[in-house]
């Protein structure tokens, strides 16, 4: 039941800058997940917000109240830690229980509310084990229970799912959404998931190298993306990024040929998703490099000049390689980025 | 198949027969002073060797009617255990502190204080000396207490820091997160974590204290506050003479606490430390 607030935090460590300038709203009660690549900068900002690092920039205010260098105890705030960081010498029950005893919870209380947040993540059985005798899965999972068994201000979960099999992933995905829902606590979470991202936020906010490169919903994220970055990170497989020169209306790379607004010209690049490329038609000219039916679909991979461009095909298409085979663009969905690698936009 | 195994078989042998015979030579001054320790006066100087010597208790009864052995012993007993305790009160926060706290010259006074053990004892040796007498503590159990502490201190709080950097940040981290003051993770998270480095320490502190020789003569110089080490030293077995069998009796008596705390030491010397508090 708070919002947050990051007004340009930065966290350099000696010349390094591990998160820079970030400044962003968490709305109270959103969801709000962080993805980007390995390295970028993720778990860093979270300790910030956790009060577990200090920024060497800018401020942090959580629910209205300046909390830059406030101690991470003071700070009413939840953490599932990516390496788990459960404490060895006790068992999953004492362990669950640390954050109601240090954050006084009457004792009464204790039993029933760490039974609840243990059948959440399906380690009722495993109460009375150490953490060592667990496997990853289960580990992390009892780390997931940890951080859930309070109601704090704020929860941070950095990738909490990772470890865990496809199935148990989609059910804990599920479970944490109606819980996140069910105590309306504001929650920050790292995934490199991109399924769990779209499903799960309700902004989504993607960095690279220690910058925000774009927040939006997952909607917006996908379908309106801002920079060549952020076009080529999310989908699966992700955004062609074709780069050719662009005038008169028509844009022309090796192979390629596409109508583009009058406004865009010069070297720029062209962002075609797969699912809008589609066989036939007269905007692309290749060959056909390789065939991927996955059951429900297809993708099939054109070279066109020394560019491979990923077409999302009927679930029936099937061809042998290195024939000709002609592609068209949904001319409703092209997008163009200029040479700095931003979007280019209408007059507005 | 079979020969492979054969030839495994047969290597485990070898090994075997190497480590029992290296086990031999290390214990056979053990089993020598056992055996002079049980046999009659009569059958200890002899220019002949005798193999099969008379089982005899006179050493033993001897001990026991004339040499204070029991007063050494909880001397010995009430000096080491209080200094291992007052290590341990000393050298947990320390080390702690040492391995997370960040404070400028850390690592100068980490080194600092292991330099301490570095120095000949022989040069303190005067001042501690007089130190003592104007503290009208010689001749005192206490006073042999608060010198062992202070020769083990260093090594104490070494041996635990280095246990301590081991244990992952993140469960501080995730302590701290959780609501924990630094005494609770301290007493909660770290010292259960580094147990086993913690015993090792005190066990180790625990025999150099036991052996400790030079300071306990200079201080101790009566049965008040002698201890098995000094005492052993000083025993020659009575008024008529050296009595060998008697003072090999009472070496063996000295290094039984020594041998028990060997072995404790060894169980928890090989255990893993973090077992299970993170990934992988
Ligand atoms: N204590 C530190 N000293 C120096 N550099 C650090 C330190 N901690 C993190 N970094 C650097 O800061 C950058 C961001 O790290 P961070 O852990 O936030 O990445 P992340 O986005 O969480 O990555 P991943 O997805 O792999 O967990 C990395 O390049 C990392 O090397
Ligand atoms: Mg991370």
């Amino acid at each position: 039941m708070a919002s947050i607030h990051l007004q340009n935090i930065e966290k350099r460590y000696g010349g390094f800058v591990g998160v820079q300038n970030m400044s962003l709203e968490i709305a109270d009660e959103e969801f709000l997940v962080l993805l980007g690549p390995s390295g970028c900068g993720k778990t860093t900002t979270m300790r910030m917000i956790a009060g577990l690092e200090l920024p060497t920039g800018g401020k942090i205010v959580i629910g209205g109240e300046e909390m830059t260098e406030i101690d991470a105890r003071d700070r009413d705030v939840a953490m599932v830690f990516q390496g788990y960081a459960l404490y060895p010498n006790m068992s999953i029950y004492e362990n669950i229980r640390f954050p109601l005893r240090m954050r006084g919870v009457p004792a009464s209380e204790h039993d029933a509310r760490i039974r609840q947040a243990a059948d959440m993540v399906e380690l009722g059985g495993f109460l009375d084990r150490k953490p060592g005798a667990l496997s990853g899965g289960q580990r992390q999972r009892a780390a997931l229970a940890r951080a859930v068994v309070r109601q704090p201000q704020v929860f941070l979960m950095d990738e909490p799912l990772s470890n865990l099999d496809a199935k148990l992933r989609q059910s804990m995905r599920v479970q944490i959404k109606h819980m996140q829902r069910q105590l309306k606590v504001t929650t920050v979470y790292v995934t490199h998931d991109q399924i769990e991202a779209m499903t799960l936020a309700d902004r989504i906010v993607i960095m690279n190298k220690g910058a925000i490169q774009q927040v939006g919903t997952p909607d917006q994220i996908y379908s309106d993306p801002a920079n060549t970055f952020v076009a080529g990170f999310i989908g699966s497989p992700p955004m062609n990024l074709i780069e050719g020169t662009a005038q008169n209306g028509t844009f022309v790379a090796p192979g390629v040929t596409a109508p583009c607004p009058e406004y865009v010209r010069g070297k720029v690049t062209l962002g075609v998703r797969p699912e809008d490329c589609h066989v036939g038609g007269d905007n692309v000219q290749g060959m056909v490099y390789g065939v991927e039916p996955t059951g429900d679909t297809t993708y099939l991979t054109v070279l066109a000049g020394t560019k491979k461009i990923e077409v999302k095909a009927a679930r029936e298409y099937r061809s042998d390689i290195d024939v000709p085979v002609a592609i068209h663009f949904d001319p409703a969905h092209l997008y163009f980025f200029g040479e700095d690698g931003q979007r280019i936009r209408g007059a507005a | 198949m079979a020969k492979a195994r054969k030839s495994r078989g047969e290597s485990m042998l070898v090994r075997y027969l190497v480590l029992g015979g290296w086990a031999a030579v290390c214990l056979l001054p053990i089993l020598w002073f056992l055996s002079i320790g049980f046999r009659p006066r009569t059958e200890v100087i002899t220019p002949q060797p005798i193999y099969w010597p008379t089982f005899s208790l006179d050493a033993w009864h001897l001990l026991m009617s004339d040499w204070p052995i029991a007063q050494y012993l909880r001397n010995s007993v009430i000096a080491v255990a209080g200094s291992v305790v007052i290590d341990l009160v000393l050298a947990i926060p320390a080390a702690y502190a040492l391995a997370r706290y960040e404070f400028k010259g850390r690592e100068d006074i980490g080194f600092y204080i292991l330099s301490t053990r570095m120095m000949a004892p022989a040069i303190v040796a005067v001042p501690i000396f007089f130190l003592f007498k104007t503290l009208g503590l010689l001749d005192s159990v206490w006073a042999l207490m608060l010198i062992y502490a202070a020769i083990n201190l260093s090594l104490v709080t070494w041996i635990i820091r280095s246990y301590m950097l081991d244990i992952p940040k993140e469960l501080e981290d995730a302590a701290r997160t959780d609501g924990a003051g630094d005494l609770t993770i301290l007493r909660e998270i770290i010292v259960p974590a580094c147990l086993p480095g913690i015993i090792t320490a005190a066990v180790i502190a625990a025999i150099f204290a036991i052996n400790e020789f030079l300071f306990t003569l200079l201080i101790a110089s009566t049965s008040n506050a002698y201890t098995m080490s000094v005492a052993l030293a000083n025993f020659t077995g009575g008024s008529d003479g050296i009595i060998y069998n008697a003072i090999a009796l009472v070496s063996f008596i000295a290094f039984v606490p020594i041998l028990i705390l060997v072995i404790l030491i060894q169980k928890h010397l090989s255990r893993g430390l973090t077992m299970g508090a993170v990934k992988g």
